[in-house]
This record gives structure tokens, sequence and C-alpha cells, in this order.
């Protein structure tokens, strides 16, 4: 029976079959098959790494490295339901979540359209949009740039809103509670938020995967923000936008899963 | 004895009315001549200090007071005659019970002008403040705390005419065996004729018609003499022999910041608009909706309505209130909203939202700082939060009209509650579409204080 490699999962497909039968990634678009490919499955049991293809080694924060996923097809979709690498159990991934995926020879993430995001860990100062989220430890964060305060204002009847009194900030920072809610807003006083177990602007002490000096983030000029991880141990991710390359050693968290890139 | 000479009974010498039908008596004892030992018998007769009784309905008053005899009672009814302000001003005991009584000169400066402008206030101590006090025993200003006719009174020296005022609502506590007695020890040798009043169109008191200010409230008194009658009459036509309807009444009092009274705003039975545009009191404040609230009186009681207004009507909480998701309630300068927090629930496709794990928050607590924007915002998770400018969890240390300790929100059995921990500036609930007030109450609308009163 003749057969042909799933571009998604690199499953060895028969011919007649319309869908993959590992990951319902369609068929019948007759892609062709991958470079190296067809020996995906059989690698991936096998351990044994090919050279120039990337794995992802999902990591467990209880009993350190768990299983590894070879990526040796040109997309691998990551979803609860949908795609070649499948958390089941994961709540937080969308059906069809994320995308690893090949492009000029470059691994690279996409998000599927997710509800909750695909994040990484970032190696360097990063630049934050207003409203984008990040992650630090158990914590889902946000930073929005305030509107300069211009005073009250009537409104169509010219009546003011009562408000309380405030003090002149530039930025505010959001928890984000499971499920959407807020948990609580801090304003800043300054330019900038530090982040951490304790000592710090906005301190998280009952959370166990914070550094004591975590993150901090500070607005710039144009209104995006500027974040930086302080060296902490479990570092601090943020959401990617776009079609985002990766290298080896990154760290991308999807639903409730934290998998490492590798190449070799 | 006297026998009087139009109904024929007979009256004690010391009185001055006959008893049976309320005509002059004939001969009279000479001025001065009665009081002599009588006060002080009568002093002791009578309690030393009448507790006085305020807002005690007045016709009963009279009726307690005067001797049940049908003509007697005529007279001490609508129709204004000296007889009853006479009899009840002459209660001796009362100067004591009425405080120090001014001296002729020194009567209430400010009232001085009027009193001039009586003729007869000379010759005649009881005939300018006695009727006077006729009709207000008549139509029920028996609230009118006693003080204030007591100090406006142009009667010079006479102990009884230092308290023709306040005498009925004291006189309850009088026998009604006292009263002949009462009567003789202030025979005048002055038949005193009626004077005629005018009720102040503001506070309702009884005012001589020849004064140009109110003694109860300084209203100026701009009625012609031709109105006198009529509000006289009126007054007298509002007394009814059965008990009528009272029309429910009530004002709103501002508050100013300093705590005194900055004005009233009358409210009447129905519907009473509240908005800036509405009144002097509304008018300067910028954070009234133009249609702001109505305020509905009736026998029931008094309700708010929040108009959709923009700021809203906040009331001063007394004891523990249930809060929902989305109240807002205002201490010192904060406005501050309460949100319940719920367990997350999956969208359509099962995903759930990725959030920090809830640590066991029940709700958050924002500070408003502008249309629809919040500033800091503090999660709930304790069964109690205290908040407050020195104590608590949620601390507010800028802002000086907050208490060191000034309001709790706890949670029980899934349900929210706030309370207020004995705050100086209190706890102001918002209100949610309407809510039923009681006399007394103190709301803020807009960035103004107000209190109200009904009955």
């Amino acid at each position: 029976m003749s057969t042909r490699t799933c571009p998604s999962c690199g499953n060895t497909v028969p011919e007649i079959d319309r869908f993959c039968g590992q990951c319902g990634t369609r068929m019948d678009g007759a892609a062709p098959p991958p470079a190296g490919g067809g020996a995906g499955k059989t690698m991936f049991f096998s351990g044994v790494q090919l050279s120039g293809v990337a794995k992802l080694v999902l990591v467990k924060a209880d009993t350190g490295d768990g299983l590894a996923y070879q990526l040796s097809g040109t997309e691998h979709v990551v979803g609860r339901t949908e795609g070649a690498i499948l958390f089941p159990d994961d709540p937080l991934l969308s059906p069809r979540h994320a995308n690893f995926m090949y492009r000029d020879g470059r691994l690279c993430v996409l998000d599927e359209g997710s509800t909750n995001g695909v994040f990484i860990r970032i190696h360097s100062p990063a630049r934050l949009e207003s409203g984008a989220a990040f992650l630090i430890g158990e914590q889902l964060l946000q930073v929005e740039a305030l509107a300069p305060d211009f005073g009250p204002q009537p409104d169509a009847e010219g009546t003011y809103y009562y408000a309380s009194p405030k003090r002149a900030s530039k930025m505010r920072l959001i928890q984000r509670l499971r499920g959407g809610d807020i948990g609580l807003i801090v304003r800043a006083r300054g330019d900038s938020i530090t982040l951490g177990r304790e000592g710090n602007d906005v301190n998280f002490p009952d959370d166990p995967f914070i550094s004591g000096r975590h993150a901090e983030v500070a607005i710039g000029l144009d209104g995006a923000f500027t974040i930086t991880d302080q060296g902490s141990k479990n570092g601090t991710f943020v959401r990617i936008a776009g079609e985002t390359p990766l290298v080896h050693g990154d760290y991308v968290f999807v639903g409730q899963q934290l998998l490492r890139v590798e190449i070799t | 004895m006297i026998t009087c000479s139009r109904c024929g009974k007979e009256n004690q010498d010391l009185y001055k009315f006959c008893l049976g039908c309320g005509a002059k008596l004939q001969t009279a004892p000479a001025p001065g001549a009665a009081p002599a030992p009588k006060p002080a018998a009568l002093a002791e007769m009578l309690p030393p200090t009448p507790p006085p009784e305020f807002g005690s309905p007045s016709i009963s008053v009279a009726k307690t007071a005067v001797p049940p005899d049908p003509a007697s009672f005529s007279a001490m009814g609508p129709t204004i005659t000296a007889t009853s302000g006479a009899a009840f001003g002459a209660l001796p005991g009362q100067p004591q019970a009425m405080g120090p009584t001014p001296p002729p000169a020194a009567a209430s400066p400010a009232f001085a002008p009027p009193a001039a402008a009586v003729p007869e206030s000379g010759p005649r101590p009881l005939a300018a403040g006695g009727p006077a006090s006729g009709p207000s025993v008549q139509i029920g200003l028996g609230s009118v705390p006693m003080q204030v006719p007591v100090r406006q009174s142009p009667l010079p020296a006479s102990p009884a005419a230092a308290s023709p005022f306040g005498a009925p609502s004291m006189s309850t506590s009088v026998p009604a065996t006292a009263i002949p007695a009462m009567q003789a020890a202030h025979v005048s040798p002055f038949s005193p004729p009626p004077v005629e009043t005018v009720a102040c169109p503001n506070c309702g008191k009884q005012v001589a018609s020849a004064f140009a200010f109110c003694g109860g409230c300084g209203h100026r008194m701009k009625g012609a003499p031709g109105a006198v009658a009529e509000a006289a009459v009126a007054r007298a036509d509002a007394v009814a022999p059965v008990p009528v309807r009272i029309a429910p009444q009530g004002h709103l009092t501002l508050i100013r910041p300093d705590g005194t009274e900055g004005g009233v705003c009358p409210l009447q039975e129905g519907v009473n608009l509240i908005g800036r545009g509405q009144g002097a009191l509304f008018d300067a404040d910028p954070y009234l909706s133009p249609r702001h609230a109505e305020f509905v009186l009736s026998e029931g009681g008094l309700e708010v309505r929040d108009l959709r207004s923009l700021n809203g009507v906040f009331v001063r909480i007394t004891e523990e209130e249930p809060l929902e998701s989305g109240d807002s309630f205002r201490i010192g300068q904060e406005l501050l909203r309460f949100d319940a927090i719920n367990p997350p629930t999956p969208l359509e496709d099962d995903t759930e939202i990725i959030g920090t794990p809830n640590p066991g928050y029940w709700g958050r607590l924002s500070v408003v700082v502008g249309r629809d924007l919040d500033g800091p915002a503090f999660p709930l998770f304790d069964e109690t939060a205290n908040i407050g400018r020195e104590r608590g969890n949620i601390l507010f240390p800028e802002d000086g009209y907050v208490s060191g300790g000034h309001c709790q929100l706890s949670v029980r059995e899934g349900r929210v509650f706030l309370k207020d921990l004995g705050s100086s500036n209190g706890t102001f609930l918002r209100v949610r579409e309407n809510r039923s007030l009681p006399s007394g109450s103190l709301m803020l609308m807009g960035q103004q204080l107000f209190r109200i009163a009904y009955k």
C-alpha cells in the first residue's frame, strides 16, 4: 500500500486517507513530503537525534525533563485536540494552539489564533507594547500606558465625573487571574515597576516560582515598555505577537506546558 | 363669688373670665394683688419643671387644659382671644422652667423693632403675646421649640408675660383644676383684646401682624394687613374637629463641609426632582446631573430614585449592608467599587483563560479614578478586609477624610457585606436604582452632603 508522510507530524498516512490518522491534518492538499521525513515517528521513540532537526523537551516542574518531541516535519501543531503534539488534559490550550514550523531552515513558532497565546522566555530586555501580557512565576501580568491626565472633563450635559483623587501616573500593572478576572492593579509612581517576591515595587510573596528580584518593566518615551529579567531562576516570558524565530535553549509556554527547544 | 352677668354662673373671686361662658367678669381684683400669695402655692402644686411635650397634638392640649365646658372651650378654639393665651401664660413656675426671664429692655434685641411697632406692648403686656400662642396651640405647632418663642417675646417684666408662648406645650402637665387659679393670678386691669396674627409662611409660627419679621425664623413678613385676617381664617379653617389627613412634608438640608447647615430644599408629597438647575442648593455643583434623582414622598415614607445620574446617589450606611458585584461606595474622598471574582468558566471550545491561579480571591476593591478608569485595585481574600487610613488591609494614608479604621468588607456564606467601623465621616453606599430612606438619613449627591428629614 502506498503511503505518504503527514507534513504536520510525520506520521505515515495511507494514500487513500484524506486526513492524518494521528494529528488530523488534511492530506489531500498533496503537500510534498518534507526532506528527511518518514522516519520521525520511529526516531521519536528511539530517542536518537537527527542532525539539524530540532526537538521540544517537555519540562516538568517536579520531575525535570519529560517527553521529547522531534520536530521532523515542516509543521508541528500543538493543541488540545488537533495537531501532532497533543495535550488533551490541558484546559488552557486551544484545540489548535501553536505551530512549530521551519521557515527557510529556521525553527519558528506561530500562534495559531489561540485564546491564551504563546509565551517565550526573554534572553535580553524585550519590548512590550501597551497592554501586552507577560508571565513571571505563576503570575500573568499586563502593563498599560496611562494617557496624560488633562483634568476632569464634563460630559455632554456639562456634568463632571466624581472620582477619587489620584496622583499622576504613566503606567499601571494588572494581574490577570485564571478565568480572565483582574486581581490587582498597581499604578506606578515613576517610570518603572520592579517585580519579585520581596523588596520590590510589587511583590508576590506567596508565589514559589518568583525570585526575590525577578523583573522590571519600564515605560519608554513612545508609550511602549521594556521588560528586563533581573536574573530570575525561572525567567520572564512575554507573549509573542507573530511568527517568532527560536534558537537553541529557548523556553516556550503553551497552555500549562513548558517546552524547551533543543536544536543540534 | 362673681356672678356672671351673662350666664349667671358663679365664679370665684379671682376668676377673670366666666367658667360657664367665657365672658369677661366684671369685678376683678386689682392687678398685682392676685399674684401675691398664689404663685408660691401654685408653684408647689405644679411640677417644678414640667417636661415640654414637643410634637404632641396641640388640640388635645387645649382639651386637657381647659375646663370641659362647651362655651369655655369655644373660647379656646380657633377664634383668637386673649383668654387662652392669658390663661396659659399665667402658669406660675414657668419662668423657672423656661430659663431666665429676659429683662424687659433686653428681650431679644433682634426683636426690638417689631416690639416697638406694637403700640399696646407697653401697657398691655399680655395682649401682645398671649393671643399669639392661642392659634399655635390649636393648629398643632407644638413641635416648635418653646425656647424660640420665649426668646422673641416682646413682653416686658411680668413672669407670666415672659412665657405665654411656651405655656401651651407645657400645659398638659397642669391639672385642669389649676386653671382657674392660674387665670386669676394674672388678672389685668386691661381687657386683653385679640391681637391679629398671621402665620409665618416659612415656619408656620403665628406672628403678630404688626411685626415685620417672624420671630421664629426671621422670615420677613410681607403680608399686608388684609392678608392677616385671611391667613388667620385659613389657619382656623385648617383646624378641623375631626382628625384630618396631614400631607407628608420633608426637606433636604445641605450640610456644609464645616458641619453647618447651608440651606434647605423642601420636599413635597409626591415626586421631587433634584438636579443641577433645580434650585440654588444644587445649581453650583457641576457634579450633579441636570436630572439627578427623584425623591418620592408619601405616607409610606421617602424613596430616592437615581435617574441614571452620572455620579449617583450615596446613602450613609447605619448598619451592615449586603454588597453586590459592581456596587460603589464612598469613604472620605475615595470612590470605591466592589467586584466579585468568580471561579473561571471555560469558553465554548472548553478552553479556560490563562492567568494567575486564584489564591482564594473572592472579590476586588477598585479605586475609581475616572470614568471607566480604575486606579489601584486590591484583591480581597480573607474573610474580612479592613479599609482605613492607618489600620487595615487596604489603606488610604493620604486621604485625611478617611478614618484610621474606616470600614470593613466581609464575606459570609457566599455573600459580601459592607459595614462602617465607627468612622468620623461615614461610609456611603451608592443607591442601585432606588432605596427607601428613613428620616435623618445622610446622603451624598454630587460633591455635597445632605440630610433628609420628613414626617
